[in-house]
């Protein structure tokens, strides 16, 4: 599903250079559930960005679903990322003026369906996450968790391959956590590959592995024998 | 076209989201909306078709017959022609209608009840004058072409002047004293005000057309003063009224009205042979140097359009984009402080396209909010501009605002709001979707 080889992003000032990815490699098969951790700075977050198309790297090779990215113009990355990829932040990112239909409906705009596609997407993917009576709410009107199921719901819409989640239970309590937790999973087993990167490791044991960053590059790789279901070995170098 | 709508309801709820803000740009761009639009109709009034349905059939003749001495002040020939030249040019049948004129003033005598004897500015025309220049009657009609030739005392009333002497009345029939001849009324005009009065541009021809109308011909026996423009390069030799028609005077104003590109160049080469013809007898020493024009370039050659107005409107639509530069920073910071936004829908998968075409749909309905508003505000500043300058129109309604002047401010409010919105569209469009996202 996703392969990074020997990723490079430097973040430049005019004063230091920041190298955010040093030669990461990470190779993600279709339908795993990796979690990403690693302390702050080890390029987590830009290593989601650069994943999920949000930002540029400056060396390396990424092929997503089998296609190059690098040299991919903003029209085809941005069809990537709406037909392809669905994300899940820690802080919702739902647009507040917005209500719960028209935030679920916000990638399904950009794919320019029919109005009567739309709605049955939406109507679905909201039932999916046991928000079907609250469509015409506002974020404000809903708690964190329902909001994060809500932002679970738009990615649910767009029906994407790939789901990069950056601190999905950040924002929530346990009780919230454990629920979007499972339903993660729940969308995991259904085949959608799920990225997710945190700083918890409670989290991080819901994934099939846990990667660990450091200083941009991967540390170290845990496998929990009991959650790896039939996957393929690994890419040489990766473990 | 679904995503264009999309894009225009977000913007509403944008605009919505910040009420006061959308204020702002909106009156920022009426401001300088009303004011290029005041300045642009005060041009356009003056520069606009008077007669647009027949302006391409209608003609102003000169002829250059100035002494050899110097030309005419302008280079160009007289503006009117002698009543000789009109006569003899009056004999070609190829206008389909003509009409020489003049403007004098007279005395009338009306009924003692209505009104008392006073001296009126009378224009003296053919038949033909009417329909030329598309004349609307409320009562009657014109005279016809045989009380040309019989010079009969026939008269036509504007809709004031029949108001004030026969009370509005239908007055066909009933008859005037002119000097000292009875005039029979033939037909009453409605109401007639070219935004020009294009058939005689030799004075002030922003004033309302003449009230009273008599047939040309009458001209021999009663002996007119003329009211116009006389100029002439020569004494005249025989003195008297009779000699003025006999002399090198120009004092009528001639128009021929010629239907076809073909009509207008025969008639060319008419008037040309007529002053070769003419140079055989002694006459237009000058080289040919005649003009046959159309409503239009007759007006263009008098500048009709006052030089000051013209550097008016360049100053307002400067005005216009200072208003527009000024909001470029307030609308970059309004996008700018929705990167969170963007980021989202740039990561949904919106094109950096179409988040540059939300925010310049987003700044062109606040720029035609801010049009409207600078629309309405033009009314009340052309209120102020004809009450200012009534002594010069006669008038209180020459500055108006017509479609062409709707779709100015329509256009001046949409080109401010691009002016206003690219820059701030185009820098929150080409932000990484990533950096977006940081900025929450």
């Amino acid at each position: 599903m996703l392969r990074m080889t020997n990723i490079k992003k430097v973040y430049r000032t005019d004063l230091v250079e920041t190298h955010a990815l040093a030669d990461l490699s990470i190779h993600v098969k279709p339908g795993e559930f990796v979690a990403v951790m690693g302390p702050s700075g080890s390029g987590k977050t830009t290593f989601l960005n650069v994943a999920g198309l949000l930002d540029t790297f400056d060396a390396g090779e990424y092929l997503l679903d089998g296609v190059n990215v690098h040299q991919l113009g903003d029209g085809e990355m941005s069809r990537i990322r709406n037909q392809k990829i669905g994300f899940v932040f820690q802080s919702f990112n739902l647009i507040p003026e917005l209500d719960v239909f028209d935030n679920v409906d916000v990638p399904l705009r950009y794919r320019r369906l029919p109005a009567g596609e739309r709605k049955e997407r939406i109507q679905r993917a909201l039932e999916q996450v046991g928000l079907g009576s609250r469509m015409r709410h506002l974020p404000s009107q809903l708690s964190g968790g329902q909001q994060q199921r809500v932002a679970i719901a738009r990615v649910l819409a767009g029906d994407p391959k790939l789901i990069l989640a950056d601190e999905p239970t950040g924002n929530l309590d346990s009780l919230m956590t454990h629920e979007i937790l499972d339903l993660l999973e729940r969308i995991n087993e259904e085949g959608t590959t799920i990225i997710m990167v945190t700083h918890s490791a409670e989290c991080a044991s819901h994934a099939h592995r846990q990667i660990h960053l450091r200083d941009g590059k991967v540390a170290e790789v845990d496998e929990p024998p009991s959650l790896v279901r039939g996957r393929e070995p690994l890419a040489p170098g990766l473990q | 076209m679904t995503l264009i709508a999309y894009q225009v309801r977000m913007a509403w709820k944008s605009l919505r989201r910040n009420p006061g803000h959308t204020a702002i740009v909106a009156g920022g761009i009426a401001l300088g909306v009303a004011v290029s639009t005041v300045f642009a109709t005060v041009r356009h009034s003056y520069a606009k078709d008077p007669i647009p349905e027949k302006s391409d059939d209608l003609y102003y003749v000169r002829l250059d017959s100035w002494g050899p001495q110097e030309p005419y002040p302008g280079g160009g020939p007289p503006t009117q022609v002698t009543y000789q030249d009109l006569r003899n040019l009056m004999r070609s049948d190829i206008p389909v209608r003509q009409s020489g004129m003049f403007k004098s003033f007279l005395y009338i005598f009306p009924d003692p009840k209505m009104a008392r004897p006073q001296k009126e500015i009378v224009r003296m025309c053919f038949a033909d004058f009417f329909p030329m220049f598309q004349v609307p009657f409320r009562y009657g009609g014109p005279w016809d072409r045989k009380a040309d030739e019989k010079a009969e005392q026939v008269v036509v009333l504007g809709k004031e002047m029949n108001d004030r002497l026969f009370g509005g009345e239908n007055s066909v029939g009933r008859t005037l004293r002119i000097e000292n001849r009875e005039f029979k009324v033939v037909g009453v005009l409605d109401e007639w005000r070219p935004s020009i009065k294009f058939y005689d541009l030799t004075q002030n021809y922003v004033q309302a057309p003449e009230q009273i109308y008599i047939p040309f011909n009458l001209l021999v026996a009663m002996q007119p003063p003329v009211a116009g423009n006389d100029d002439g390069w020569k004494n005249q030799e025989v003195p008297g009224f009779a000699g003025k028609l006999v002399s090198e005077s120009v004092w009528i104003q001639f128009w021929v009205e010629l239907p076809t590109a073909e009509h207008v160049a025969r008639y060319k080469a008419f008037v040309d042979a007529y002053t070769l013809e003419q140079k055989k007898l002694g006459r237009f020493q000058r080289p040919l140097n005649n003009r046959v024009q159309s409503v239009t370039e007759w007006m263009a050659e008098v500048r009709v359009v006052p030089k000051q107005t013209t550097a008016m409107l360049a100053v307002s639509l400067l005005f216009l984009l200072i208003c527009a530069l000024n909001l470029i920073g307030l609308l970059l910071g309004k996008f700018l402080a929705r990167a969170p936004e963007i980021g989202v829908r740039r990561a949904m998968g919106a094109r950096r396209l179409d988040v540059f075409v939300q925010h310049i749909v987003e700044c062109e309905m606040v720029a035609l909010a801010g049009g409207a508003i600078g629309l309405a505000l033009s009314l009340g500043g052309l209120w102020a501009v004809n009450l200012w300058t009534k002594s010069i129109t006669q008038r209180t309604d020459f500055f108006q605002i017509d479609w062409k002047m709707a779709a100015f401010a329509a256009l001046a409010a949409l080109a401010a709001g691009l002016v206003a919105g690219v820059y701030p569209a185009l820098r929150v469009c080409r932000i990484p979707p990533a950096t977006h996202l940081r900025m929450q």
